[in-house]
């Protein structure tokens, strides 16, 4: 037996109003620190997700769009870049890297990045971690597919595999998608086969299939060819450079090294700007530039959760001010035992203590669900991969806020505690 | 004044005066000039209601402080400590039984008598051992059950168990049988009596039933040891 079994009991007591209040400081801790949590691992995502392209280039409508769209594959790029001009771009500067990209079509719902074999080499999905793979090789010929980590698992698809993939993004308006599911098609003609799967990145390319340029273009050509009323198989021979699109352009500088920026950097984007045909984007710039957007709506969720907070704190007091009456008796009657009134002060102040500690433990619970919930329809819904995990440092914090927070909750009914008259408490004695 | 060694209570000039309430009411007020209790002795002080039975315990445990007299437990002066100290004196010193008990509700028997030991920083592995000893000579058989849970006169022995838990000096017990039929009332007596005996504990109870009076060698009656008592508003029962 110790002062902590008084409290225990004391609490158990008053068992129902003690789990609701413990209730709502979880549920208050828990969103803070989810809020908290999302927006670190966030950040982390799309820092992570910009790999180690020094530009991006496309006809997106801005460079936000354009680094959404290119990188983190939230839509299709609608206007292409023609062969003409993608030419002009990779001779336009001594690149260290140039990777082409065409995005476009999809396999249930995973979108199908088109590109070359530099892709694989030269592109590090996430900086300084270069492409791993895990089974196979990376593609050589056309129709030929390597699956990022997530798509293998979500769709069981192992090496050898056959498929045909999705014009479009295959999305119907009920699985979430913009509706142009109506518009796509699927290119039965062309089968591919899977030869390889990457390592997990956590990046979204873990959500993307990818294969050679010239395939997306024959099933192109394949509907220009409908179009015209001249269905046929379609070979690269049939390709024109009206096919030849791509919808962006991976760029990177010579650089001494990996993390830096090159001095060339700003001339070159400021140069490539100026052509008015085409989008160019620094990726971690505009992830910058997302947060900044983002952070101004974060704080007002922050401060909900803050109010949140704090209105738990309030429940606190008032569950222990209401429950004085009762509350009396029994401190008269520790007193009576020969308990202090500093240690009947400290008493009350451990037991909204902890009210306060395994509400705010309860709080990481729900965080660790609402974290877990989120990060999988984040996947689901919009292909961003974030770690379901919370933020230690702003746990640590969460945590102690809210255990302070209560115990300050507890300092008034503590103080009404210390100064219990015994006499009154022990009514009616005689 | 220098205490006798065998007397367990000595009280000397003891007055208390509870603040005038204005408009012309005056306000209650007790002087004792002498009570002395020897240890393992056991005294019923019988009075009616409202003529300061609880106040005089409530002093003697120190829970409120005279205007001027002394209130001695053992060699101890109880008003001469102050704060926790006192607390401690009392807690280690004194046992107190209630009217209602004052169980501490959604405790077991067990942890109840534990409270007092607690309280008091006596509790031991020896003291616990002890605890549960006092409670099955007592007839307490369920020492986990909540008190919620127990008869009242199951209750009324832990209570009795409490009191005596940390071996103290002096039982006061106050109108110990004003909730109980006659037939637990004597019960609890003999329950109580017994227990402090054992323990070599005094004993003084208070109350306003004269069938108890019967059941102990020394009674007195408080508006007979007391000077100039005065009853009016704001009587203390």
């Amino acid at each position: 037996m110790s002062d902590l079994t008084i409290v225990l009991r004391s609490l158990q007591t008053r068992a129902f109003s003690s789990i609701v209040v413990v209730l709502l400081v979880a549920v208050s801790a828990g969103l803070m620190l989810s809020i908290l949590s999302l927006r670190s691992a966030g950040e982390r995502a799309f820092e992570r997700g910009t790999g180690n392209a020094h530009l991006l280039v496309s006809r997106d409508g801005s460079p936000l769009v354009s680094v959404l769209n290119g990188l983190f594959y939230a839509n299709a790029p609608k206007a292409p870049i023609d062969a003409t001009k993608l030419a002009e771009l990779r001779a336009s500067f001594p690149w260290a890297m140039f990777v082409p990209t065409a995005i476009g079509d999809s396999y249930r719902g995973f979108p199908v990045v088109a590109t070359d074999a530099g892709f694989f080499s030269s592109f590090e999905p996430v900086l300084g971690e270069p492409w791993r793979i895990a089974e196979g090789r990376v593609f050589d010929k056309n129709f030929e597919l390597v699956l990022g980590s997530a798509v293998a698992r979500e769709t069981g698809l192992r090496l050898g595999a056959k498929l045909t993939l999705t014009h479009g993004s295959g999305k119907s308006r009920e699985d979430g998608g913009d509706g142009s599911a109506e518009h796509a098609h699927e290119h039965r003609e062309y089968e591919f086969t899977v030869v390889g799967i990457v390592a997990p990145t956590g990046s979204p390319h873990d959500r993307a299939l990818f294969g050679t340029l010239e395939s997306s273009w024959i099933l192109h050509a394949h509907d220009r060819f409908e179009r015209e009323g001249a269905s046929r198989t379609v070979t690269p021979a049939d390709l024109t450079d009206g096919d030849r699109v791509v919808t962006g352009a991976l760029l990177r500088l010579p650089s001494r090294e990996a993390s830096s920026a090159p001095p060339a950097l700003v001339s070159q984007y400021d140069r490539l700007r100026r052509d008015g045909s085409i989008t160019v984007a620094i990726p971690s710039n505009e992830v910058a530039r997302l947060f900044g957007i983002v952070k101004s709506i974060d704080v007002l969720f922050l401060a909900m959760a803050g109010a949140t907070l704090l209105s738990s704190g309030v429940a606190i007091l008032l569950s222990m001010i209401n429950s004085m009456s009762e509350r009396r008796r029994q401190v008269a009657i520790l007193r009576v035992l020969g308990a202090s009134q500093g240690r009947i002060f400290w008493l009350v102040l451990t037991e909204s203590t902890i009210v306060g500690l395994v509400g705010a433990l309860f709080g990481v619970a729900i965080c660790l669900l609402v974290l877990f919930v989120a990060t999988q329809w984040l996947l689901g819904a919009h292909g961003i991969v974030i770690a379901p995990e919370p933020d230690a440092r702003s746990a640590v914090l969460v945590a102690m806020g809210t255990t302070l927070l209560a115990a300050l909750a507890g300092v008034v009914p503590a103080v009404l505690a210390y100064r219990t008259s015994v006499a009154r408490g022990l009514r009616p004695i005689g | 004044m220098s205490s006798h060694p065998s007397f367990a209570l000595e009280i000397a000039r003891l007055h208390f005066r509870y603040p005038d309430r204005g408009a012309g009411k005056q306000g209650f007020e007790l002087q004792l000039p002498s009570l002395t209790l020897r240890r393992g002795e056991e005294l019923l002080l019988v009075g009616r209601s409202g003529c300061g039975k609880s106040t005089l315990l409530q002093l003697i445990a120190g829970l409120i402080d005279p205007t001027s007299g002394t209130v001695q437990i053992g060699a101890q002066d109880m008003h001469a400590l102050k704060g926790a100290a006192r607390d401690r004196f009392r807690g280690r010193s004194i046992g107190m039984v209630f009217q209602t008990f004052n169980l501490l509700q959604g405790f077991s028997a067990l942890e109840n008598v534990l409270a007092a030991l607690l309280m008091s920083d006596l509790v031991s592995a020896e003291s616990c051992a002890r605890a549960e000893t006092l409670l099955r000579s007592l007839g307490i058989e369920r020492l986990d059950a909540r008190v919620e849970e127990l008869s009242v006169g199951q209750q009324q022995r832990v209570a009795v168990a409490r009191a005596l838990a940390c071996q103290p000096t002096l039982v006061l017990a106050d109108e110990p049988t004003a909730s109980l039929d006659p037939e637990n009332a004597l019960n609890a007596v003999r329950v109580l009596r017994d227990a402090c005996r054992e323990q070599g504990a005094a004993l003084l109870v208070v109350s306003h039933d004269p069938s108890l009076a019967q059941h102990f060698e020394r009674r007195q009656i408080l508006e007979a040891l007391t000077v100039g008592a005065s009853v009016g508003e704001g009587a203390r029962a």
